[in-house]
């Protein structure tokens, strides 16, 4: 099975994947939008549009510090402005309107939120422990569905080596992202949190899949062994040890390729949704969308190359450590 | 006891598997036109009830100060603010608004009491803030029989002037000394200058037998200040025989006729109230304007416009998505590619349906997370199927191979549905509004796609005919899958 066999090319690959990505990361930063550091948005359509020097002279009289006037077209292809600023009171709220309206024609202001820096701290604080809390959960589960799974790798590891693929599949579209908000100004939003939970969901499935056939040929391809211990006060204890009659690397190997189908038709078919909504979903989602692509590729991609390989090659350097 | 009686016939088996499929296709395509309903028929007591972003409107938070109040008296305060503000809204004239009390979570070091207001098809929300801030406005008023045949008069001459074709036109009307509007909307109510500032507290009473009211009446008894017990007193003494008016909001509670002169400087209004609806106004009496001052934190608004279009693209990317699914299901896994295709269908209705029996309101993040589910849902008959096509292949009847498959996929249908579905519950607890939308129509889709991916495709591929994969007939090649090696 190539994934076993060539694992030490997926796992390098894998590993400049991520150095690369959280490289990225750590250049270019999130460009975090107003969800959580809190101020304002205006999108306001025009039939016949103002010039944004226009614009921004009349929305400096209003002296609210830094504020962004970006040009941009509406879903029917109209003329519109998005104005950022720091979160707005009612009255400045109002304000920004008249101005607004005053200039060109037709002007209607499609867009407005405004949130307060309370708020959109919160909402941070909430998105990380949202994202811990799913972590968690699944490695509890994980080592708790895979316990008693037996030698020569203890469930625990199983558990970890989920999450190592999760770190990969979450760095992967972080990274997009991160390059999207330094080239094309896109905002992480609260939208952007969800769709990676809905990668680490996929991920996570994904990967069980593949130990759970694990799991299964372990049991299929091993030889028990009982022994029974008498103990002082007369406890008999009987103790089970394993021997797989095949080695484990082939054992994993043929987990492998028999879960590789699944993989990637169900990958495909979460691609295709993914894909119309890209193509055909709102503007709203787009970046939601294209967030999902990446996570899912990913997933499919760590799934195969870089769980079972990462598992075979820690039950290598045990051995070599026993020996 | 005969062998037959334990081991049904052949033909009783082949027909108890056509009458499942038939009950399960008859129930979901019923589900479906119910479903079709509801969404189509303006009267429909079920309809899709779509979000903020989607239908266009308003959604604010405001932040109430609770730093001088008593931590246990928080949770009723908070019920009386959201009481105010919705009578409020309701003024307005709104339809459905929600009004929430929401606390913040504990992720953040000192818990904030909030309240959001959610108003479906308002974008301009300035008046709306205003008309939420505005303090509310409890007046005692004198009925004057004068003014009433004058307020007669003006309709009368309003009606004259519509019902004339000659074109006469009357001037103005005037009522005591002020224009009537043409309308012709003049209060028969005169001002007495006694407000709800004079009062010090509203409680809620139940009136007893003997004053000739119905027994057990709720009613709301009020006390005034010393200066309005005074203003309270002159009123009631300069007017025996007349009635009251007390006006909440501008409208007319109740008129009570005075019977003699009130010092004590207390009242009761009553005006045919639930005992809910009179100690809520109790409530909001006693605690004047607002019962804690609140502020603005967080204003979003999308114009009709732009969330229509995202509804619609919303939908269009569902139809292409689940299109190219069927077209991908049914070339790689043939005959039951299309079953898994009707349980697909099959999903997409019981979700549909459980949309508007919950209700759950739509936004656009939940319509992508529906949007990502369709792709999600066939994975547990992906799983079954590969299965079924390594049993199917080895020798196995095909129904054997589906049964067989069933079994084999379940421990990694399980645990991958239950890290999901534990995901989606974390979500919901932790999330925002928004977060909370997204993280029920993914838990629902789960559930849901669990029930239609296992129950609904097992009883559609047990009424397939049995054959064998070394037959190489026409239904061997439509039951087997993938490429054939």
């Amino acid at each position: 099975m190539f994934a076993i066999t060539y694992r030490k090319v997926w796992l390098i690959i894998a590993a400049v994947i991520m150095i690369g990505s959280a490289l990225i990361i750590g250049l270019f930063g999130l460009k975090q939008g107003i969800d959580f550091t809190g101020g304002s948005l205006t999108e306001v359509v025009y039939e016949s549009a103002p010039t944004k020097e226009a614009l921004e002279a009349g929305i400096s009289t209003l002296a609210l510090g830094g504020t962004s006037v970006r040009e941009s077209t509406d879903v029917n292809g109209r003329e519109a402005y998005i104005i950022r600023t720091r979160d707005l009171s009612e009255e400045e709220h109002g304000a920004i309107n008249d101005i607004v309206l005053a200039l060109g024609d037709g002007g209607e202001v499609t867009r407005f939120t405004s949130i307060g820096p309370v708020i959109g701290q919160e909402l941070r604080d909430k998105a990380g422990w949202a994202i811990f809390g799913v972590v968690s959960v699944i490695v509890l589960y994980v080592a708790f569905a895979f316990a008693g799974i037996g030698t020569p790798v203890s469930s625990f590891v199983y558990g970890l080596i989920t999450i190592f693929v999760l770190i990969h599949d979450v760095l992967v579209p972080t990274a997009l992202m991160s390059l999207l908000g330094y080239f094309a100004g896109v905002e992480v939003d609260v939208l952007f949190v969800m769709a990676l939970l809905a990668v680490l969901g996929y991920s996570v499935n994904d990967t069980i899949v593949v130990f759970d056939r694990v799991r299964e040929n372990l049991k299929l391809n091993r030889t028990e062994h009982h022994k029974k211990h008498t103990e002082p006060g007369g406890i008999v204890r009987d103790e089970v040890t394993y021997r797989l009659t095949k080695p484990y690397d082939e054992i994993v190997g043929s987990a492998v390729s028999e879960t590789m189908a699944r993989s990637i038709n169900t990958s495909l078919t979460t691609l295709a949704a993914l894909t119309a909504l890209y193509v055909f979903g709102g503007v709203v989602t787009k970046t939601f969308a294209l967030i999902l692509i990446t996570g899912v590729i990913a997933g499919a991609y760590s799934s195969i190359l870089i769980a079972s390989p990462l598992v075979v090659a820690y039950a290598a350097y045990q051995a070599r450590k026993v020996s | 006891m005969s062998e037959s009686t334990q081991q049904p016939s052949a033909q009783t088996q082949a027909f108890m598997r056509w009458f499942r499929a038939l009950i399960v296709i008859g129930a979901v395509a019923w589900f479906a036109v119910v479903v079709y309903q509801n969404a189509t028929q303006p009267e429909a007591s079920n309809p899709f009830k779509l979000g903020l972003d989607l239908a266009g409107g308003s959604h604010l938070i405001y932040e109430a100060d609770v730093s001088g109040i008593d931590p246990i008296e928080v949770p009723q305060l908070m019920n009386v603010l959201r009481d105010v503000i919705e009578r409020r809204i309701n003024v307005f004239g709104v339809s459905e608004p929600i009004v929430q009390v929401e606390k913040s979570s504990f992720v953040t070091d000192e818990p904030i009491e909030r309240l959001v207001v959610e108003l479906p098809g308002v974008t301009d929300v300035s008046a709306a803030v205003a008309e939420i801030g505005r303090t509310p406005l409890l007046e005692f008023k004198l009925y004057s029989a004068e003014l009433d045949q004058q307020q007669q008069a003006v309709e009368n001459l309003n009606s004259l002037t519509l019902a004339s074709s000659s074109g006469a036109t009357i001037g103005e009307v005037k009522v005591n000394g002020e224009v009537a509007d043409k309308t012709g909307t003049v209060s028969p109510f005169l001002d007495t200058g006694l407000t709800g500032r004079y009062l010090e507290t509203a409680s809620l009473e139940f009136a007893g037998s003997q004053t000739g009211q119905l027994a057990n009446e709720p009613m709301v008894a009020v006390r005034f200040t010393d200066e309005g017990a005074k203003l309270f007193a002159e009123i009631t003494a300069a007017h025996v025989g007349e009635q009251l008016g007390i006006f909440l909001d501008g409208e007319l509670l109740s008129a009570p006729v005075i019977n003699e002169a009130i010092t004590g400087g207390t009242a009761t209004i009553s005006g045919s109230f639930t005992p809910d609806e009179a100690r809520a106004l109790a409530q909001n009496l006693s605690f004047g304007a607002l019962p804690v001052p609140i502020t603005l934190q967080s204003t979003q608004t999308v114009g009709a416009s732009l969330g229509v279009n995202v509804l619609e693209h919303g939908v269009k990317a569902g139809v292409f998505g689940f299109s190219i699914i069927v077209l991908f299901m049914m070339l790689w896994y043939r005959l039951p590619g299309l079953v898994s295709s009707t349980a697909l269908l099959s999903y997409i209705v019981i979700m549909l349906g459980l949309f508007q029996l919950v209700p759950v309101t739509l936004t656009a993040a939940g319509l992508a997370g529906f949007v990502l589910s369709l792709g999600m849902a066939v994975d547990a008959n992906v799983l079954v199927f590969e299965r079924m096509k390594e049993e199917f292949r080895s020798g196995s009847s095909s129904r054997k191979a589906a049964e067989v498959g069933f079994i084999r996929a379940w421990s990694a249908i399980r645990d991958g549905n239950i890290t999901s579905l534990l995901s989606a519950i974390i979500l919901f607890w932790f999330g925002t509004s928004v977060v909370k939308g997204f993280a029920l129509v993914f838990g629902m889709g789960v559930v849901v796609s669990m029930f239609s991916a296992l129950t609904i495709t097992r009883t559609l591929l047990m009424v397939l005919p049995e054959v064998s994969y070394t037959e190489k007939s026409f239904w061997s090649k439509l039951l087997g899958c993938g490429l054939s090696k």
